[in-house]
């Protein structure tokens, strides 16, 4: 074992006990009394929650990427950096921000949260799938025509697998992001589990604070694992084989 | 087979990467395309199979004017190796080298059938490489199954961008002598880019060499060694052209062309067979302590004494 992995694995201990010890903590000060005594509105605002990162990721999910896709054929290739521009801006003004607009845009309530985390969540997924599709060599890609594949096959047989790495990483930043600014959705009226993470801090109530937060934290580190799990199914195995190889040296 | 009309290729921006190159390519013929880096054979290959457009002439394969054709239908009856392999990373040796026939929609027990052939056929047992991926091959194995693939479907026409072209001296030879033995067998109408001179006058039966995107000599290796139709092709085969010459002709070219002494049998000496090129006969006269270098007869005994004389006058007889 070398230094490197050493002090990964120190990492890895150290992370682990304050995760413990924090448990420990909060339930030893019976912080989870929101959850237990009103489990119904738990389960709405859990349910809230959920809702508002579904919608809004699965929408950016289904534009960012047909549009990382068309923005990389050679028709369209020149209109790329005024796509990717726009969706930088998107990222750049602050979450706040675009909140901010969208209720502007469509009032208080859910559809202004749920515009707002989408316009949020598309850069990641657009910037992955142009970067992913961009990586592909061009000489597989050219071997592919020459062999009298269509531009579709190739697009489906080739350059997807050998993008799906990337486009998953964009999509899973992307989603994890969302869960945690979902949280912000309170601030306009949308609802979520920020509604009891604000009030915890207005009344300097830990037992909302943390009822709030520590769903929103165990959510989003499993979907995080949810996508490592699906990345082995996606990927093909060729790929993930070379990616380690090249990674070993 | 295949046919260049006056075909000229102006990239956009105004390089012109071939000049009015009119050229007729036979059935079975193996025609090497040789030129400097960037005289345009990459360009002139993929004029074929449509990968890019032509500016001006025509392009005729088995005497269809190639803008007749589908695009699709016609690249999947080409064979097509490209200069840095480009096998499909996601994809098994199994699935990279049935692309096409998978395309054609072949039954499953005949693409196990052709994969296994071909496997052999490039000397790669199917059962140690089927599951494997890409990158778990050496460059050279690598090449080979890039040479599989094109063959998949057993195309008529195969054009190949220097595909041998990343390998050390050693396991190139032994991939080209290989090649030449695939090729023995299944006589295909071969392009094949290279900007080395010795892989040429080793595999072509005729060569195409540019220049700058203009046809310099379209000819047999011999005639471009020993006949160099202008300046610059003398300078490309270089000084030594005589010595890499020899290497095309055999013993029994020169027997046919020369009359040479009859030698008593059970004679100590090197006798050499009809077959051997005359390079090793060259070699062996130079060296330091040579032995007597003799002929075998068709009509039986041997021929010779030979010497360095013999070689002289032969080449003489050549270049004349
Ligand atoms: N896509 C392109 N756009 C513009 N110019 C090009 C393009 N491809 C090639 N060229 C130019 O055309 C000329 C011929 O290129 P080509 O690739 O055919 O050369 P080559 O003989 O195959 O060279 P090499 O031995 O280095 O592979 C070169 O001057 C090159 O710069
Ligand atoms: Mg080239």
């Amino acid at each position: 074992m070398n230094s490197k992995a050493v002090i990964a694995w120190i990492v890895k201990i150290a992370f682990w006990v304050v995760i413990i010890a924090f448990f420990w903590w909060t339930i030893s000060n019976n912080m989870y009394a929101q959850i237990l005594e009103n489990p119904e509105q738990f389960a709405g605002l859990l349910g809230r929650h959920l809702q508002i990162v579904l919608i809004s990721s699965s929408l950016a999910l289904l534009t960012a990427v047909p549009a990382g896709i068309l923005l990389t054929r050679p028709k369209f290739k020149k209109y790329e950096w005024i796509f990717v521009n726009t969706a930088n801006l998107g990222q750049t003004i602050p979450s706040i921000a675009i909140l901010a607009l969208a209720m502007g845009f469509l009032g208080i309530g859910i559809q202004a949260a749920i515009l707002a985390l989408y316009v949020y969540s598309l850069l990641p997924i657009l910037q992955n799938t142009i970067a992913g599709l961009k990586s592909v060599d061009p000489a597989a890609k050219d071997a592919a025509a020459g062999m009298g594949m269509t531009p579709t096959q190739i697009l489906f047989k080739i350059e997807l697998p050998m993008a799906a790495s990337s486009m998953i990483a964009g999509i899973r930043t992307a989603i994890v992001l969302n869960i945690g600014t979902t949280a912000l959705a309170y601030l306009i009226g949308g609802g979520g589990l920020g509604v009891w993470i604000f009030t915890g801090i207005q009344l300097f109530d830990n037992t909302y604070l943390i009822s709030g937060a520590v769903p929103v934290t165990i959510l989003a580190i499993t979907v995080d694992q949810l996508f490592r799990v699906m990345q082995l199914f996606l990927v093909p195995k060729g790929i993930r084989k070379a990616q380690k190889a090249a990674a070993a040296t | 087979m295949i046919e260049f009309t006056n075909v000229s290729k102006t990239y956009p921006g105004g390089v012109k990467a071939i000049d009015d190159i009119s050229l007729s390519i036979g059935h079975g013929e193996f025609v090497v395309l040789l030129g400097p880096s960037g005289c345009g054979k990459t360009t002139l290959l993929r004029m074929v199979n449509q990968l890019e457009e032509l500016t001006e002439g025509e392009i005729a394969v088995e005497g269809s004017s190639i803008h007749d054709l589908n695009k699709i239908d016609m690249r999947r009856n080409i064979g097509y190796v490209i200069q840095s392999n480009g096998l499909f990373p996601n994809m098994t040796i199994e699935d990279n080298v049935m692309v096409v026939p998978a395309m054609l929609g072949w039954s499953k027990e005949k693409k196990k059938e052709r994969f296994e052939y071909l496997m052999n056929l490039i000397g790669m047992p199917p059962e140690t490489y089927r599951k494997n991926f890409p990158h778990e091959l050496s460059g050279g194995q690598q090449q080979r199954i890039g040479v599989a693939r094109a063959l998949a479907a057993d195309p008529p026409v195969m054009l190949m961008d220097e595909p041998f072209g990343a390998l050390d001296p050693i396991i190139r030879a032994r991939i080209q002598e290989e090649f030449l033995d695939i090729q023995r067998t299944l006589k295909k109408t071969i392009l094949f880019v290279s900007h080395d001179i010795d892989e040429a006058i080793k595999l072509a039966d005729r060569i195409v060499l540019l220049k700058d995107g203009k046809l310099q000599q379209f000819d047999r290796p011999e005639e471009l060694l020993n006949r160099p139709a202008n300046e610059f092709v003398s300078e490309f085969v270089g000084e030594d052209s005589v010595l890499k010459s020899l290497s095309l002709y055999q013993v029994q070219d020169m027997k046919a062309k020369l009359t040479l002494p009859e030698a008593s049998d059970g004679l100590d000496g090197t006798v050499f067979k009809h077959g051997d090129s005359l390079r090793y006969v060259l070699s062996h006269l130079l060296h330091p302590t040579p032995k007597p270098v003799y002929f075998e007869r068709q009509e039986g005994g041997l021929a010779g004494p030979i010497s360095v004389a013999h070689i002289e006058a032969f080449v003489r007889e050549m270049t004349a």
